[in-house]
């Protein structure tokens, strides 16, 4: 949320000499300015009394900044419950039904109408006048046995969204006046999509359960996340930004979430090598990355910039065997769990 | 010291098999019970990794023979009461007393509440998306040697000019008595989310004209609520209504947690809120700048909530209240809960006062 955007501060900590030094990073420097800004009545002494200049000064060799995009499509759907939940759920659903007061019914159905006639046959069918918890008596002598045995169906998600379904278009059935036309209520939407069962890796529409991130494959044929060196005068978010436009095109809906960098992955080379127009010897890449939403559209690599030939949606567990080991050790606890 | 930790830590937790021994085995002669418990298999092995996540594997045909209710039948005694039947006893008399009641998480408590039921999807989205985005949303980057300035006390010293300053307790900040809430760092331990929702609900006709109007608005908010409502009595009078203080319940209140909760603001996100004709979203300015935020409802949008719906025709049609919701947030400024509220798909208009 501090983006360090309030431009007479950073008038401030130009014209200031006491800590533009380039042991501290820039932002650092803002920060430290900023807290300097309360005493700025004081005198400014000649020489520098910040602490973080002298105790932690940054040596050694240079590196590449580049700036990464973590694009994260998030779950769309809930995901499966556990044996144990299940269970848990559907047994609580059962207590609930011997403990709590009895179904006001005369609230819901007027007497001798179609509606109450169907409620008290189908509560005749069922014993209980839940509609998702089976066949089960929770008043009666035998209201004990309220588990169930192994192998029953009736707390798998599929049954009761069925049972729930099949109970309102029964409802509607019977008690139309047309009965020529069966009422027909639409299903809820399989979890596993066409693009699941295809191996669709490139799909948006898989692992609707899990948040997916976005990987690129280079020409040379290793695949990372979308990242490119920093230029002067840009942000780390304003670079991740344009690096996102630049290897997966314009024709996604996407937000960056926060200034910040959420992670970082340093790449020693093995030999430091030495940039011809600046003749500086970099040791490596240092990447950090930046968290990004996608809501709509797709990657389109066809007029990229960044030598890329391949992208795909993965999810967290799936990227490690695509992603080099130190790699995906540096990212991997910045990707969400499910 | 700090290296050494995990070594420690690791030794202790292997087991002790593995672990090589600080006295060399070849040297000793002596057989020990200990030597022989050592060489067997260690009794970590037989406990499951999974746990409870893991689906029983009692075959199938095994328990099909196993009928409870028919075995109960076939029973020629009754059993005594106290097999099957456990009455907790009313009141706890404290740790010494021989019989005590089970605790309330158990069925057999008098306390028992039975849930949840389900694992609601607000809880999931939350939990994924929204809980990561605000932490990074909250980072603030300090350089390292970074020491925050120190800030004043909240509570003012007297200056000892006049000896009756001796004893006084503190004085408030400036400008006004109230002291805000603190608002710490958010880091993963204090990430904003929704504590409790508050729906109340002013009836004003309850006393001018017959109590029905109560009890309508009573059963309404029950049905979208799922949770029991209170009522109160009016604390001030208002002469055009035919309200005086103490005298006439006038409003119902429905206080929701957890899985009723969250399911409450799912139907509110999802099903009623996109349905609301010229409906700007929630005001801006609304909030107690401790982080929670209030929002009205008319009595036509309460009517499109589904419960309501479903049987709409049994509610009298001038009888349907409006409400306030107020939607409770751990956050501890409004600013914190709007961005917590606006991630999960609250709108806000107009000027944002944080």
């Amino acid at each position: 949320m501090s983006s360090g955007s309030n431009g007479a501060r950073r008038v401030a900590s130009i014209l200031r000499p006491s800590i533009a030094e380039q042991r501290v990073c820039k932002s650092c420097q803002e920060t430290l300015v900023r807290r300097n800004y309360a005493s700025a009545a004081t005198p400014i002494s000649p020489k520098p009394s910040s602490s973080a200049s002298t105790t932690f000064p940054v040596v050694g060799p240079t590196y590449t900044i580049n700036a990464g995009v973590l694009l994260s499509r998030p779950p769309q759907i809930t995901r499966d419950l556990t044996d144990f939940e299940k269970a848990y759920y559907f047994y609580q659903k059962r207590l609930n039904e011997r403990l709590a007061l009895p179904f006001t019914k005369y609230f819901y159905f007027k007497r001798g109408t179609p509606l109450d006639e169907d409620w008290k046959r189908k509560v005749r069918e069922r014993q209980t006048a839940a509609r998702d918890i089976g066949k089960y008596n929770a008043y009666g002598q035998e209201a004990w046995n309220d588990e169930l045995l192994v192998g029953a169906k009736e707390s798998e998600p599929e049954y009761i969204a069925e049972a729930l379904i099949s109970d309102a278009e029964s409802t509607a059935n019977n008690t139309s006046q047309d009965t020529s036309k069966q009422e027909s209520i639409p299903r809820p939407h399989p979890r596993v999509t066409e693009a699941d069962k295809k191996g669709d890796t490139q799909s948006l529409d898989r692992a609707l359960q899990r948040t997916l991130y976005l990987l690129v494959q280079s020409k040379e044929g290793y695949w990372k996340f979308p990242s490119s060196p920093v230029a002067a005068d840009e942000t780390i978010r304003l670079a991740a930004e344009r690096t996102l436009e630049q290897s997966a095109g314009v024709n996604m809906n996407t937000f960056m979430v926060g200034y910040h960098p959420v992670s970082h992955y340093v790449y020693n080379a093995r030999k430091p090598k030495t940039d011809e127009t600046t003749g500086v010897t970099l040791a490596g890449e240092k990447t950090f990355f930046i968290k990004g939403r996608i809501m709509a559209g797709q990657a389109d690599l066809s007029a990229n910039t960044q030598n890329l030939q391949n992208f795909k949606w993965l999810a967290k567990e799936e990227m490690a065997k695509y992603l080099l080991p130190p790699y995906y050790a540096a990212i991997k606890n910045a990707l969400a769990d499910r | 010291m700090a290296a050494s930790e995990p070594s420690r830590y690791l030794a202790r937790s292997l087991p002790r098999a593995i672990v090589p021994a600080a006295r060399s085995q070849g040297l000793c002669w002596r057989r020990h019970a200990s030597d022989q418990a050592a060489a067997k298999p260690s009794a970590l092995s037989d406990l499951e990794s999974d746990g409870l996540l893991k689906g029983t594997t009692t075959p199938v045909e095994a328990a099909k023979s196993f009928d409870p209710v028919a075995r109960a039948r076939a029973r020629k005694t009754q059993l005594p009461r106290s097999r099957y039947q456990f009455r907790s006893p009313k009141y706890d008399r404290g740790p010494l007393h021989p019989h005590r009641p089970p605790p309330p998480s158990d069925p057999s408590s008098r306390l028992f509440v039975p849930g949840p039921f389900s694992l609601s999807r607000v809880d999931q989205t939350h939990e994924s998306t929204i809980a990561s985005d605000i932490l990074t949303l909250c980072y603030v980057h300090n350089p390292p040697g970074f020491k925050p300035p120190p800030k004043a006390p909240r509570l003012r010293t007297w200056d000892d000019s006049s000896p009756y300053h001796k004893n006084r307790s503190l004085r408030g900040p400036r400008g006004g008595d109230v002291l805000r809430l603190l608002r710490k760092p958010i880091t993963f331990n204090n990430i904003p989310k929704l504590e409790r929702i508050t729906i109340h609900s002013y009836v004003k006709n309850a006393a001018k004209e017959n109590s029905g109007w109560l009890h309508v608005a009573g059963m309404a908010l029950q049905a979208i609520s799922n949770v029991k409502v209170t009522t109160y009595r009016s604390k001030t009078s208002v002469a055009k209504w035919y309200i005086s203080p103490g005298r006439d319940a006038v409003a119902a209140k429905a206080e929701l947690h957890g899985e009723d909760m969250e399911h409450f603001f799912g139907k509110l996100l999802d099903i009623v809120m996109p349905r609301l004709k010229d409906w700007p979203g929630v005001k801006g300015t609304s909030g107690d700048s401790s982080g929670n935020i209030t929002f009205g409802l008319e009595p036509e949008q309460v009517a499109l909530f589904p419960e309501i719906e479903v049987n709409y025709d049994m509610y009298p049609p001038q009888m349907i209240p409006g409400c306030h919701i107020t939607l409770h947030t751990t956050a501890k400024t409004d600013k914190d809960a709007r961005l917590l509220l606006s991630a999960m798909g609250v709108p806000f208009y107009g000027k944002l006062v944080d």
